[in-house]
C-alpha cells in the first residue's frame, strides 16, 4: 500500500486535563497503528496564545505528530478529530511531496554548483557557498568565467 | 500605450484627486529585486514557521503581494498556502483592526 507522510497539528482546549490530552494522544496511537502506520514524531508546543479566538478559546495547547501511513488511515484519523470534543482545531497536511520536491531541488542545486566548479577548472567538492552580495556582482563573475 | 493603462489603473483605485500621489507611490515601498528564498536558497517553506511568515503579512494581516516583495512565483505560491494553513491554526491572524 501506498505509504505516505503526513503532518498533523491539533489544539486542545485550554481547559483540558492532562488525562483527556493522554486520551487524545492514545486514540491517534491507536487509530494509527490500527491501519498499519506509524507514529514518527511528536512534538507538543504547549499552551500557545491563538492568533484569533476560536469559539470561546483565547488559547490552546498544541500538538504536533509527524505520521507515515496510507490515505484511509487520513481518512479515519480526520473524521475522529473532528468529533472528538476536546480538540477545538486541526490540520493534516500530506508532507512527503514536499520534501521531495525540496529534496530534488538541493540535489539540483548541487550539481550545478559542482559542475560550475569543474568547468573552472577546480575540484567539485569543497563546496562553501559564498554569499551573494550584489546582483552585478554575480552577474560580472558569470562573464569572466565564460570568458 | 502601457503608460495610459497604468494611469488609467491608478485613478481607478485611488479616491478622487489622488492621481498626484502616483509619482510617490513609486518610492514608497522599498523594493526588493532579488527573491529571498532563491538568493537564501530555502527549499520548504513550512507553515509552523511563523516568524518567517510574518515577513510576508503587513500590518493589516494581508498577504504581501509579489511585487512588494520581490518573491519569485514558484515561491510566493508556497508562501501563499504556508500563510493559508498558518492561519487555519491560529498561528497567523485572518485579519488585524
Amino acid at each position: 500500500m501506498a505509504s505516505r507522510q503526513y503532518e498533523l497539528v491539533y489544539i486542545v482546549s485550554p481547559d483540558a486535563t492532562e488525562q483527556q490530552l493522554a486520551d487524545l494522544q492514545a486514540l491517534i496511537e491507536a487509530t494509527v497503528s490500527r491501519f498499519g502506520g506509524s507514529l514518527d514524531n511528536t512534538e507538543n508546543w504547549g499552551r500557545r496564545k491563538m492568533a484569533y479566538e476560536i469559539g470561546p478559546h483565547k488559547e490552546g495547547v498544541y500538538v504536533l505528530h509527524q505520521i507515515t501511513g496510507a490515505g484511509d488511515l487520513v481518512k479515519e484519523l480526520d473524521r475522529r478529530l473532528r468529533v472528538a470534543d476536546q480538540v477545538i482545531r486541526h490540520l493534516l497536511v500530506r508532507t512527503d511531496e514536499e520534501l521531495r520536491v525540496a529534496e530534488r531541488d538541493r540535489l539540483r542545486r548541487r550539481e550545478a554548483a559542482a559542475r560550475r566548479r569543474a568547468a573552472r577548472g577546480l575540484p567539485p567538492e569543497p563546496e562553501v557557498a559564498e554569499p551573494r552580495v550584489e546582483g552585478e556582482a554575480q552577474d560580472q563573475d558569470q562573464a569572466g568565467r565564460e570568458a | 500605450m502601457a503608460n495610459d493603462m497604468e494611469r488609467g489603473g491608478g485613478r481607478g483605485r485611488g479616491q478622487k484627486g489622488g492621481d498626484k500621489g502616483q509619482g510617490q507611490r513609486r518610492t514608497m515601498f522599498r523594493r526588493r529585486r532579488v527573491c529571498k528564498f532563491c538568493a537564501e536558497k530555502i527549499d520548504s517553506i513550512n507553515y509552523k514557521d511563523v516568524k518567517m511568515l510574518a515577513s510576508f503579512i503587513p500590518e493589516r494581516g494581508k498577504i504581501q503581494p509579489r511585487r512588494l516583495s520581490g518573491t519569485c512565483a514558484t515561491h510566493q505560491r508556497k508562501v501563499q498556502v504556508a500563510i493559508k494553513r498558518a492561519r487555519q491554526l491560529a498561528l497567523i491572524p485572518y485579519v488585524t483592526d
